[in-house]
């Protein structure tokens, strides 16, 4: 339907979810997913919609967000990211997280950003106490003025990958990549509140935003931009924050405690029913 | 555009020009909770805001100087701006953030308070708390979701000890709901990310239900109305000793109310059934109260008992727009009607001026002359349907001078009469001519519309159901020994389409448009005012009706034609036996003959005549 349904592996992921026979070439997903957390509608600015269609979105607040905006057929999923840590629970056993991972905020293919990396850095070094990492966006990642900064300033530096484009060099173990950091690390950060923030302390990470937020080119203020992430989610706003605060806020804006069962959620995809697939295995055979 | 192109559209950045050079807004508090790109203002994306004279009236009682108002939710700006002009400190609750920034540029001595109910500030009291749209708007988008019950709570909350909470409460039982007519209204609705839920048990569904979520709350219930037609814009509101009080001498009066009411608040709209049928159904019953739009509660947080007692009206009749309001109340053997609140100004629309004072008669025991027309028409009393409209004919020529009539009996309906032992009277009405108008087209004008309203809604009657407007007209016209002509009902007509201009405010296309419908009422016309789906296939089965008689006559007249046909055919085909025999042809020969000597014979003899007068006169020729 949309090549955003496959950014970060999201559609391989509920694929596998579904026991969908072929993960890692999932079928064509009735209607857009929501590919990233936002405070608007669900969709990215400027994403071509065809009326009538269905969009899945991670909460109840997006749903009715949506809803306002003149969306229709808006479906509660819940994040992909949910689903992943349903499929993969961390094991008993797991080594002592230590450490930071540090999210700078990042622009996109469209919109780039600006401010003073050197100031940032200078004050994560401030405030965190153990080892940080520093995981670029794949854009940022590549510019290497960018990431000698990083670099210089003592951070691991990773990236956990491009996100796909126009149905092209998907990496489809994205967000399992991701949670496999954010595991190994106690704290995640950001200078933004932004969708990392949400999977860490969904991950039973503590979580903190502080720091310049960067400016985004041409942000769109439509729903508030910046500051109203400030004020609507100061929880999660500060060197150190409420855990169980904001792994509440988490479960919610990620949809936790509203993930579909997976039959269910192929008949919301638009996928076949596990009985079609079995029905297809017997005829093979 | 190719998507890969829009995908990297980028957005319209911010004007930050723009945002630098607008003034601050002092006024504006954001409290939380607030929603961007949103507006509850727009009628396309969400119910209508509320308002109203009677409300406003009620209102005018509670604020005034040094007392500190809470307006809850999206409200018209005349309620706010009335009692922000009352001397009042008023704040005002909108979850819009681009609502509340507009609301403190258009009232700046306002304080607005941008976001969710649930962000009020706890501690803060008010002496008056309105929440005229009920609860159903006071939750936002963002955030925390509290329940009808609890929103009822947190208004109570904002009370202070003798303060007052002037709240509107939808009635989901109501016959807005119940006659809807609207499929796929939610979906058109960007206000309704939450469909009306009518499972919520907490949800007080009943005015007593609702006094006593109330009384839990704390508050103390002083005064009750039952709210109709619409709960935005109530216009009449109906309060203890008449709701439910079938023995009430304002019945009457209540029932044309309550018919005006419906037919202005539901004007176009398509709705399941006219509303008018169902609440003169109500009101028979005592039942106006469980169906009304909304009950309006005032209720007060306990305090000092000094705080002066809140005095209920029986019943307050107000304009939707505006400020004009009257009430009607009974004292002893007498019904009265008191101006609260006059008209801004006059008004002169069409020809015609909206009248300020509503006069009403004193006598307390009567009936509406309408409804008696229609009860005796559905019981096929054709002896007193002429005894009624002798009646009114005589009344009404009593009111004309010079075979002209000034006033509201100009423009008055047979639902505007009463007759009472004393006689007839008229209701309130709403509008009269400027220029006096005749007393046949007045009359004409009034028995027209009635015969309209039978036809056109199905009211059983005596006479034939194919039966017209202008079949009815005459019918009841000529039960007092009048005429009516093509001419007179067109004039009638127009003097309608003016009334209802000047009321509706109808542009000349719509006033061309009703003209067309309402020249062209037959049997099988639907209502020209409501467009109820019953009266609308009570039309079409009266057009079948009609139909199936056309389609049996074209029947029998085929038969006929036939039989002729056949008859001619055999008489034919005589004719042509006959003329081929040699009988047949010597008769043909005999009688062609026959007519020959007779023509030239008559011809011969008249000019033998002439010539013979020629030669005694000699001059008659010259």
């Amino acid at each position: 339907m949309h090549h955003a349904n496959y950014h970060y592996g999201h559609a391989h992921l509920l694929a596998r979810y579904c026991n969908l026979p072929e993960p890692l070439h999932p079928p064509r997903l009735q209607g857009y997913l929501q590919h990233g957390w936002n405070m608007g509608d669900g969709l990215a600015p400027g994403t071509p919609y065809v009326d009538g269609s269905r969009i899945f979105v991670w909460s109840e607040e997006t749903r009715r967000r949506s809803w306002s905006q003149g969306r229709r057929e808006v479906i509660v999923v819940g994040a992909p990211f949910a689903y992943l840590l349903e499929l993969e629970p961390e094991p008993a056993g797991a080594p002592q997280p230590e450490g930071t991972i540090f999210y700078p905020f990042h622009g996109w293919e469209g919109q780039q950003i600006s401010g003073d990396h050197q100031r940032l850095i200078d004050e994560v070094k401030a405030t965190e106490t153990g080892p940080v990492t520093a995981c670029l966006y794949w854009n940022e990642y590549r510019m290497r003025g960018v990431r000698k900064i990083y670099e210089r300033a003592g951070f691991r530096v990773i990236c956990h990958g491009y996100r796909g484009f126009w149905w092209r060099d998907h990496n489809r173990t994205f967000l399992v990549n991701q949670l496999a950091e954010l595991r190994k690390h106690r704290r995640v950060i950001s200078n933004r509140l932004c969708s990392a923030v949400w999977y860490g302390a969904l991950a039973g990470r503590e979580v903190a935003v502080y720091g310049d937020p960067m400016v985004l080119d041409n942000a769109d203020p439509t729903f508030g931009g910046e500051p109203r992430l400030r004020r609507q989610w100061p929880e999660v706003y500060g060197y150190q924050t409420d855990f169980d605060a904001c792994h509440q806020l988490a479960r919610q804006q990620l949809g936790a405690d509203e993930l579909a069962r997976p039959d269910e959620l192929r008949a919301y995809l638009g996928w076949p029913a596990a009985t079609e697939f079995a029905t297809a295995t017997e005829r093979d055979k | 555009m190719s998507e890969r192109a829009a995908a990297l559209l980028p957005t319209q950045g911010t004007d930050y020009a723009a945002a630098l050079a607008a003034p601050p807004l002092t006024n504006l508090r954001r409290i939380g909770g607030e929603m961007f790109a949103w507006t509850d203002r727009d009628p396309g994306r969400g119910p209508e805001l509320p308002r109203g004279a009677v409300v406003r009236h009620l209102l005018a009682q509670f604020a005034g100087p040094d007392r500190a108002v809470l307006v809850a939710g999206p409200h018209a700006d005349e309620v706010v701006t009335a009692l922000a002009d009352s001397g009042a400190t008023v704040s005002w609750l909108l979850r819009s953030l681009g609502d509340a920034e507009d609301a403190a540029r258009l009232h700046p001595d306002v304080t607005i308070l941008a976001g969710a109910a649930g962000k009020l500030d706890p501690a803060a009291r008010y002496d008056l708390v309105v929440a005229m749209d009920g609860v159903e708007r006071l939750n936002s988008g963002e955030g925390e979701q509290l329940s009808g019950a609890e929103l009822l709570d947190r208004l109570a909350a904002a009370v202070q000890p003798d303060g007052v909470l002037l709240l509107v409460h939808d009635n989901r039982f109501g016959l807005h709901h119940t006659v809807r007519l609207a499929p796929g209204a939610r979906e058109r609705q960007d206000a309704a990310w939450y469909a009306i839920d009518e499972n919520d048990a907490d949800r007080p569904a009943s005015q007593e239900q609702l006094v006593g979520r109330l009384a839990e709350a704390g508050l103390e219930v002083n005064a009750a109305y039952a709210a109709f037609p619409q709960p935005a814009t109530p216009t009449v509101l109906v309060g203890e000793g008449l709701l439910g009080n079938v023995s009430s001498p304002l019945r009457p009066r209540l029932g044309t109310a309550l018919s005006q009411a419906y037919a202005a608040g539901f004007r176009g709209q398509p709705v399941l059934s006219d509303p008018r049928r169902l609440i003169n159904r109500a009101l028979l019953a005592g039942a106006e109260g469980t169906v009304a739009a909304a009950w309006l509660v005032i209720a007060r947080a306990p305090g000092s008992d000094a705080a002066p007692a809140i005095t209920g009206h029986e019943l307050l009749i107000g304009d939707a727009r505006g400020t004009f309001a009257y009430q009607v109340s009974s004292a002893g053997n007498e019904v009265r009607t008191t101006v609260l609140q006059p008209l801004e100004g006059p008004i002169e629309r069409c020809g015609l001026r909206r009248i300020s004072e509503p006069s009403a008669p004193g006598a307390d025991v009567g009936y509406v002359l309408e409804e008696r027309l229609l009860h005796l028409a559905g019981t096929d009393d054709l002896r007193n349907l002429r005894a009624e409209l002798a009646q009114y004919d005589t009344w009404l020529r009593a009111q004309a001078r010079d075979g002209v009539l000034t006033g509201p009996a100009a423009l008055a309906g047979l639902a505007d009469v009463f007759v009472s032992q004393t006689g007839l009277a008229l209701l309130p009405t709403r509008w009269e001519p400027i220029e006096p108008v005749p007393l046949e087209l007045a009359q004409i004008r009034a028995i027209w519309h009635f015969a309209v309203q039978v036809i056109t809604s199905a009211q059983p009657h005596p006479w034939p159901v194919t039966s017209s407007a202008v079949d009815l007209t005459a019918v009841l016209l000529g039960m007092v020994g009048h005429s009516v002509g093509k001419d007179q009902l067109r004039a009638a007509a127009e003097l309608h389409v003016a009334l209802e201009a000047a009321d509706q405010e109808l542009s000349l296309a719509e006033q061309h448009d009703l003209r067309l419908r309402l020249l062209a009422v037959t049997p099988g016309t639907a209502p020209v005012d409501i467009a109820g789906y019953r009266e609308v296939t009570e039309a079409l089965w009266r057009q079948r009706y009609e139909a199936s008689h056309l389609l049996a006559m074209m029947e029998w007249t085929e038969q006929m034609i036939q039989s002729r046909d056949l008859a001619l055919s055999k008489v034919d085909w005589e004719v042509q036996f006959y003329r081929k025999t040699w009988a047949g042809r010597f008769l043909w020969v005999a009688r062609s003959a026959y007519r020959v000597l007779a023509r030239d014979g008559r011809k011969f003899l008249h000019g033998r005549r002439q010539r013979k007068a020629a030669a005694i006169n000699p001059n008659d020729l010259r």
